[in-house]
């Protein structure tokens, strides 16, 4: 760490190579789609860049995830943005090439499905630390750095987003449990 | 802790990260290392223009001001783009000529005779038409154009390392945050075609829509006919 702040970019190679398959995970997970590579390779530089401003209070790996998961709400904006550009230039917007998502197939279960729909259902706030804390198994402090968000704020929004998303689910039934 | 009453369901939520399947992340380290390594030295070049610039206005209105309270006269240049920004007082030619030795070609062709990296803006898909202009001796253009929806959308990319390509007039600029530097010119404005030779070609001078112009490494950008900054930059964002 300290040799790549120092500009040593073998060392910064280091971090590239572990952090990849996270920071790789959580974009998809944020929905950046076909584009988390894109969004992983700008985070990687965007964060050499940055290194003098790294403090070291929740590690690397969350200080790095914040740039993408920063990245990837810009990503989502301005595909939405081009989505409206094509329609004011007079092109209809193609399929998205990333449709259907992989993970729709790779799934499996119909309730774990539907558990992802009412998740993709929420606001992007609830559903951003839901997604942090629990499909990337995040710490409390690590979602609070990712996100940008007072550790506090995280703890409430996390109970609020369950609730909501425990009223829209069927009563359960675990088989097995 | 209230955690305890969404025990199952935080227990499902795990239990959904674990099922999610993401494809495999591609190998980003050479990609990272390649990138971090070129930009260190285009820095101080952008700061040298920026600083350049900065003067030149600061000349400019250090001279006319008394004068006139507008700023007129004063030029600014994004690598291979000159811009003055004074309002035209010649008339243009009634019938321009394009740029010289213009012919068409199609992408591939185009990437491999230009002595530049050639790219497109993925957001406008296909282009209708690819035009190489201004070829050297070797057939090397200088100005490679990409022209979408039927003619309105023009995409010039030329290598900016050379003396300026293309002189524009205009009294109304702005700066805007895009690569090493960009400005977008919302209203027409006169473009004339400076060849090779360093000599200004009138009689390529033609009116160019709202146009946003900017550099990146050794590469110039031209991207013309979208009509407000909003959408240029997004188009441009989606160059690759």
């Amino acid at each position: 760490m300290a040799r790549a702040r120092a500009g040593d970019l073998d060392a910064y190679e280091i971090l590239v190579e572990r952090c990849t398959a996270p920071a790789h995970r959580a974009a998809v997970l944020l929905g950046a789609g076909a584009d988390a590579d894109d969004v992983v390779q700008e985070a990687f530089v965007k964060a050499y860049r940055q290194l003098g401003r790294y403090r070291g209070d929740a590690g690397f790996k969350a200080w790095l995830l914040a740039i993408v998961a920063n990245e990837t709400r810009n990503l989502v904006r301005s595909r939405r943005r081009r989505d409206g550009v094509l329609q004011r230039a007079g092109v209809r917007a193609g399929p998205e090439p990333h449709e259907p998502d992989p993970a729709e197939t790779a799934v499996a279960g119909e309730r774990r499905r539907f558990l992802l729909e009412k998740l993709r259902a929420l606001d992007a706030r609830d559903r951003d630390v839901l997604v942090c804390r629990y499909l990337l198994d995040l710490s409390e402090a690590e979602t609070a750095m990712t996100l940008g968000l007072p550790r506090g704020t995280v703890k409430s929004r996390t109970a609020r987003a369950l609730g909501k998303l425990r009223d829209r689910m069927p009563v359960e039934e675990v088989p097995g449990a | 802790m209230p955690e305890q009453e969404f025990d199952a369901l935080i227990e499902e939520l795990r239990e959904l990260g674990r099922a999610y399947a993401v494809p495999e992340a591609a190998d980003q380290r050479q990609a990272v290392r390649r990138r971090l390594a070129r930009p260190a030295r285009r820095r101080p070049r952008a700061r040298f223009y920026l600083s350049a610039i900065v003067a030149a206005l600061v000349v400019a209105v250090a001279v006319i001001s008394p004068a006139r309270a507008a700023v007129v006269g004063a030029f600014r240049r994004i690598a291979g783009i000159e811009l003055r920004q004074e309002t035209a007082r010649e008339t243009l030619p009634a019938t321009p000529s394009p740029i010289p030795s213009i012919r068409d070609a199609d992408l591939a062709e185009a990437r491999r005779v230009a002595p530049f990296p050639v790219t497109s803006p993925a957001v406008l898909g296909s282009p209708d038409r690819v035009l190489l202009a201004d070829l050297d001796t070797t057939g090397a253009p200088r100005v490679v154009s990409l022209v979408y929806l039927g003619g309105t959308v023009r995409f010039d990319q030329f290598d900016g390392t050379l003396e300026p390509a293309f002189l524009k007039t205009a009294p109304n600029a702005e700066w805007v945050t895009l690569g090493d530097g960009a400005i977008w010119l919302p209203m027409p404005h006169p473009v004339t075609y400076v060849g090779r030779d360093g000599v200004a070609r009138t009689e390529t001078a033609h009116l160019a829509g709202p146009t946003l112009i900017w550099a990146t490494g050794s590469v110039t950008y031209r991207l013309e006919g979208l009509t407000t900054l909003e959408d240029a930059m997004e188009v441009a964002r989606s160059v690759r």
